[in-house]
């Protein structure tokens, strides 16, 4: 019992630097931009004060591409501050879709993310009762699962259905195969049995299901020890 | 740097936007540039193009930096290779020089640290040249003059074929 504590301890903790790490090379990726952005913008005035002519449809794109890249700075660190958020309280009321636009939106940092649709974004999902932040390491990793074989140029759509009434159903559907036999892993199916999420038989090489509980009765009643 | 001195330059980055940043201020110092935003499309204009430098990216979508790096020194032997990247360790540093990166980079570092960096590379590729084009001028001249034409054609042709390529 202890290993497995340990070892879902420490697998969480790499998550959690995993992402942080992302988030960090996302910002540095944004400030670069920025800062050579500003650079050119320097180099164009040295050059006006030369006397040569300055193009204001440069400078336009150049104050364009510091605002849109403002923009993206600002939603990555509103990703981050739910991210680091999610860990303050053991079990809550999740929005599920919420958690799936976050998960897309902080895997897309990886190199090898593939693109991420959501479908279905209208539907009246209901909240389910659960850990925030074991529901986010799980469907991270099967995002990244499922990103391994549709690499960056395919496309991962995610489906969520409530026809069961144990639990909502969420479908990962690629555009390429997916390796289904090596489905679930370890990591996945330690966090899916905390989570009481099950797997459902119907995999094809195109399509991932679960079935996440509306109530998580494993984890209710857990709470940090507050002083 | 005067326009007559041009070094050509593969640039190479996912980040669309910073690609086009850095490219304007780098033709503003009179670098003649290619661009190229990820590792295939990197290791294709190679093969097109005549480069003298190749500044890329580490981390990329696909093919990444390293293999890139990889790639463009087995097949390019005077093409200098520098590394930008946004998170450089020491480790990662080491080991894209051990693979024969000139240098390695921090993202985004002052343009003249850039500037500085590919002059000094264009220039060690350029005496790496000199260097051989010298071995291969002494061993010319030291055939011997009594041997028949075609041994010395033989001979010749032995030293100067490119690595693992076929006469």
């Amino acid at each position: 019992m202890n290993d497995e504590l340990n070892y879902m301890n420490t697998e969480n903790l790499k998550f959690f630097g995993k992402v942080n790490a992302s988030i960090s090379h996302e910002l540095k990726n944004i400030l670069a931009i920025i800062s050579e952005t500003a650079g050119f913008l320097n180099d164009l005035a040295e050059l006006a004060k030369q006397g040569k002519e300055l193009k204001l449809s440069l400078l336009e794109s150049c104050s364009n591409s510091i605002v849109e890249e403002i923009q993206r700075g600002f939603t990555t660190i509103r990703q981050m501050n739910r991210f680091s958020h999610s860990v303050d309280v053991p079990v809550m009321e999740v929005d599920l879709m919420e958690t799936l636009e976050l998960m897309a939106g902080l895997s897309g940092f990886l190199s090898f993310a593939s693109h991420v649709r959501i479908e279905n974004k209208d539907k009246d999902i209901k909240t389910i009762s659960t850990c925030p932040f074991l529901l986010q390491h799980l469907i991270y990793q099967i995002l990244c699962f499922a990103y391994e074989s549709a690499g960056p140029t395919g496309e991962i759509r995610l489906h969520l259905s409530t026809e069961n009434d144990k639990g909502i159903l969420l479908s990962f559907f690629s555009s390429t195969q997916m390796p289904v036999e090596r489905f679930p892993d370890e990591k996945i199916k330690n966090i899916s049995d905390t989570l009481g999420v099950e797997f459902q038989t119907n995999h094809s090489f195109y399509e991932l299901n679960i079935l996440i509980p509306y109530t998580c009765e494993k984890i209710q009643g857990l709470n940090y020890e507050r002083k | 740097m005067s326009e007559n001195e041009k070094i050509n330059l593969l640039l190479v980055d996912d980040e669309v936007k910073f690609l086009q940043a850095i490219t304007y201020r780098l033709k503003l110092k009179f670098f003649e540039i290619t661009s190229a935003t990820n590792g295939k499309e990197a290791i294709d204009a190679a093969g097109k193009g005549r480069f003298d430098v190749a500044v890329i990216d580490l981390q990329m979508p696909g093919i990444d930096g390293v293999q890139v790096l990889e790639s463009l020194k087995k097949s390019h032997e005077y093409l200098e290779v520098i590394i930008l990247t946004g998170h450089a360790t020491i480790e990662t540093a080491l080991a894209c020089v051990k693979l024969g990166a000139f240098t390695v980079l921090e993202k985004s570092c002052n343009i003249d640290i850039l500037v500085q960096a590919i002059k000094d590379a264009s220039e060690t590729g350029l005496i790496k040249k000199s260097n051989r084009n010298e071995i291969r001028m002494e061993k010319i001249q030291a055939l011997p003059l009594d041997q028949p034409s075609m041994g010395k054609l033989k001979k010749l042709a032995r030293w100067i074929k490119p690595k693992n390529k076929a006469l």
